[in-house]
């Protein structure tokens, strides 16, 4: 059984809490049709959104050095980094030359994909999660199940259970708006201390190099202006050509995310506060390798609104950490084989293929057939287990000739109808585990059809 | 006009009920109807498990066998959709082009190519519509319910028509049964869940009739339905549409 | 060194130009962009006060907000300049700042530099009171970045309702660590002297 369909299965165990999971992620997905409905001309609102991202990614090298240019005018500090490990060590370095030792974080997948928490906690420099989300699964030491609810995969009992333990809150209460006051004190006081902020980044603007964040809890904003010192991480895809492409993703962001009309803050930074420090690092870490593979480019107009979480059938009953990727879902399934085939091969067939994240996504990603083209590719590169290997290689010459097609179809009705039920409803047959094989009848329609209209006018011989 | 019928292998083996009402609703319909018996499959199952090399032999029978034909027709939402959509890997032939361009699920072919809804059925029934996704999203036999325009379906439509037909509304209009072709052999427990949900959903707006574009998904929450000693029944489009008095 | 190997790497995989496409207009919803701001703000968990004048405003902020810090008032903002430690920004309770405009599809106000004198002040308060002018309600976020005259500067924010969370089981609580409660006064005839 592949990796996904093992981690999805112990996921289902607790089928009243997969219920659970599902039914929250779908009403975010209602919210999110009722805010696009209320958007005249949504479609052609994905459409635009489309076009500028594949705009930018075809010229994505001319918008980066404008952006850098732009942003180091207005007085940041612009970084490159290749890799992870480069992403890691800057800001690594950025940290230690201001002998800082206080760092608060908010959001940022770019960072979870680079490992920058370990790698600086190896280094005995604490960073604070400041995301309400991020916070709870981080002292939980979990990694997020969702790119938008990271904890959605928690409980308010756990989170409780977890506060009291961590943060000295009252035994035994679950009240979220009790919790929630719990970490705004706790966090409140690390904004306060921090010395260094570090945020992702949803947009960077190549025109005027502001970059652009958007939060609910403003946990961006009290972290960036409270410390004097600012970090942006930003990947080499978020950069857009003018100020004006913003109206079009701030639209359909929030909308798609979580559906709301827009986060509570959509903020724009452009130059550091007086006396502090602002820098930005471009990070690379595989992606200008993307852009070159034409059937793959297009997942990096990905804005991470997760959309395609939501409405997805087997992310909603699996839970993120069934991905086994820092990007779970569908998007995650068409990104994670890029940063090692090997390992996350089964992520591209934890999917029915029924193609709803397509038609969410508002930057008009075709995931689905990135789904279907990984399947081939990944099969090519002899990712495929001897087992299904060998089971394609006989049904590919079965279903290629008719007298076998034929032949192999009378044999398996019969066993169906003759064996005993032990035998067909085995250990290896999965379909039979919860579900009736069909019930086996006379005769094929093949058969049947040979009977009645061979001697007739149509036999099929035109 | 001359009209080759395409039964998909799984219905050509568990379901020859749905291969003859398709016929003979063709038939029905005046028209000229083959069913050329050198067919097997289209080739999906091979190619959704990532298998697309292995199934271009089968690929090349299919266009062989069927490019004669003004209209293939089938009643399968996905394999067609297959064949439209994914044999974009063969090379571009006249006979590929022709049999991609021309190959119709039953409900669309009667709809769009025939332009006709009213098959005169008497169907006093409580029926449940699942959408197919391949029929739904690739076919677009109907508007998904997550994209924003204007709504419309061409099941629905060569339904409504029927005498005494109740169309049940369900909590989520749409959403997937999760067989998936092999998916509900190698992921089948979320396989499971999602055929379950559906029939709940079903179940709690009171569908005595569950019908669908695609004998797969029906395969797939009849084979639930079954275990689970559920009392709901199960046809497909194609047999309720043949019920008529044409 | 960086630098050049990714803008390379880029370069090497150039792919067919794409076009840009015409900056987005769309057709609207009808309707008066004041009451459908309202609307909008009000579902975003922000309150709304509407007054017909100045004096108006000035005596409701007055009653309504006893011993909030107006940073509309210049002695006060250029006060701010010179002290405004953390510690003793944390001690906000009511903040009442100027907004430059409003966006009647998702009911947020534009605020930057020009507004407060320290770009914690919007967050880290209790209470915000932004006073706004009725006549500043754009239709969309196309209007409202044209509005901004592509002359953003230092920092500015979209501000749409108070801060607020939903990561405890999808309930939805406010104030998560900006302030707790947003409230709008939407001034109707602001006959400036």
């Amino acid at each position: 059984m592949t990796n996904h369909a093992y981690k999805a299965a112990r996921f289902l165990k607790n089928e009243e809490r997969a219920t659970w999971h599902d039914k929250t992620l779908w009403m975010v997905r209602k919210k999110r049709d009722l805010m696009a409905l209320d958007v005249p001309d949504w479609e052609e609102l994905r459409e635009q959104a489309s076009q500028i991202k594949r705009h930018s990614l075809s010229k994505l090298d001319d918008y980066l050095v404008q952006f850098e240019e732009q942003a180091i005018n207005n007085g940041a500090q612009v970084h490159w980094a290749s890799t992870a490990g480069k992403l890691n060590e800057i800001v690594y370095q950025i940290i230690k030359e201001n002998n800082a030792s206080r760092i608060v974080k908010s959001k940022s997948m770019l960072t979870e994909e680079c490992g920058l928490n370990p790698f600086l906690e190896k280094r005995g420099i604490e960073i604070i999660d400041t995301d309400l989300g991020e916070r709870i699964i981080q002292l939980k030491r979990e990694p997020p199940s969702h790119i938008v609810m990271p904890a959605i995969h928690i409980k308010k009992e756990e989170i409780s259970e977890l506060f009291h333990r961590e943060l000295n809150s009252e035994e035994g209460n679950t009240d979220p708006t009790y919790l929630a006051a719990t970490a705004r004190l706790h966090l409140r006081q690390k904004f306060l201390e921090a010395e260094v902020a570090i945020t992702g980044v949803n947009f960077a603007v190549a025109e005027n190099g502001a970059v652009v964040v958007c939060t609910n809890e403003g946990n961006a904003d009290m972290g960036v202006h409270a410390a004097p010192i600012q970090i942006h991480c930003m990947g080499i895809e978020k950069v857009i050509p003018r100020l004006s492409d913003l109206a079009v993703f701030t639209r359909l962001l929030a909308r798609s995310a979580t559906g709301q009309p827009i986060t509570t803050y959509t903020s724009h930074y452009l130059n550091p506060k007086p006396g502090g420090q602002m820098h930005i690092i471009i990070v690379d870490n595989g992606r200008s390798e993307l852009i070159g593979k034409e059937d793959y480019r297009d997942s990096l107009k990905c804005i991470r609104c997760g959309a395609c979480m939501n409405t997805c059938p087997v992310y909603r009953r699996s839970g993120g950490h069934s991905y086994h990727y820092v990007i779970p879902g569908p998007i995650g399934s068409i990104l994670a084989p890029h940063s090692n085939s090997k390992e996350f091969e089964n992520l591209p067939f934890a999917s029915s293929l029924c193609g709803s994240c397509s038609d969410v996504c508002p930057v008009k990603i075709n995931i689905h057939g990135q789904l279907y083209r990984w399947r081939q590719d990944l099969s090519q590169q002899g990712a495929r287990s001897p087992i299904k290997k060998g089971i394609m290689k006989v049904s590919g010459k079965i279903l290629a000739s008719d007298k076998m097609y034929d032949w192999s179809g009378k044999v398996a009705r019969w066993c169906i109808k003759y064996l005993p039920r032990v035998l067909i409803y085995n250990r290896l047959n999965t379909w039979g585990r919860e579900r009736e094989l069909p019930e086996v009848p006379r005769e094929s329609f093949k058969e049947w059809y040979n009977k009645n209209f061979r001697e007739g006018n149509k036999n099929g011989q035109k | 006009m001359q009209i080759g019928l395409f039964i998909p292998c799984y219905i050509d083996q568990f379901y020859p009920k749905v291969g003859i009402a398709t016929l003979e609703l063709l038939e029905k319909l005046g028209l000229e109807v083959f069913y050329p018996s050198e067919q097997t499959c289209c080739g999906q199952p091979l190619a959704n498990s990532g298998a697309e090399d292995k199934a271009i032999k089968t690929y090349n029978n299919f266009v062989r066998i069927f490019s004669k034909f003004d209209y293939i027709v089938s009643p399968s939402g996905s394999c067609v959709y297959h064949v439209r959509e994914n044999y974009n890997v063969l090379p571009q032939t006249d006979e590929v082009r022709r049999v991609r361009q021309n190959t119709f699920e039953l409900c669309e072919f009667i709809v769009d190519i025939l332009k006709t809804d009213d098959l005169k059925i008497d169907f006093p029934h409580k029926v449940g519509v699942h959408q197919s996704c391949h029929g739904l999203r690739g076919l677009k036999l109907a508007t998904p319910s997550e994209l924003i325009v204007e709504h419309y379906s061409k099941v629905h439509r060569l339904l409504k028509k029927a005498k005494g037909i109740e169309i049940i509304n369900l909590d989520r209009e749409d959403e997937c049964c999760g067989f998936g072709g092999t998916f509900s052999i190698f992921q089948p427990d979320i396989s499971v869940k999602m055929g379950k949900d559906r029939l709940d959903d079903h179940r709690r707006n009171g569908a005595e009739v569950i019908t669908a574009t695609d004998m797969s998904c029906l395969m797939h929450l009849e084979g639930i339905a079954r275990r689970q000693n559920r009392e709901v029944r199960f046809l497909h489009i194609a047999e309720i549409l043949n019920s008529n008095r044409l | 060194m960086d630098r050049n190997k990714i803008l390379l790497n880029i370069q090497r995989s150039r792919i067919k130009p794409v076009n840009l496409p015409e900056p987005f207009y769309s057709a609207e919803k009808e309707g008066d962009k004041t009451t459908l701001f309202k609307e909008i703000l009000l579902q975003t968990g922000g309150d709304c006060i509407e007054v017909n004048s100045t004096e108006k405003l000035n005596s409701l902020l007055d009653n309504n907000f006893r011993g909030a810090t107006d940073l509309r008032r210049n002695e006060l903002f250029k006060n701010f300049l010179s002290y405004s430690n953390k510690d003793s920004l944390e001690r906000l309770k009511t903040v009442i700042l100027e907004g430059q405009f409003g966006v009647a599809e998702n009911g947020s106000i534009w605020i930057d530099d020009s507004n407060f004198p320290n770009r914690l002040i919007p967050f880290i308060n209790e209470e915000l009171v932004l006073c706004l002018d009725a006549k500043q309600i754009v239709r969309n976020m196309h209007e409202a970045y044209l509005r901004t005259d592509n002359a953003i500067s230092g920092f500015g924010v979209f501000i749409s309702g108070p801060s607020k969370t939903s990561d405890i089981e999808q309930h939805l609580v406010y104030g998560a660590h900006g302030a707790k409660k947003l409230i709008v006064v939407i001034s109707h005839e602001t006959n400036l002297v």
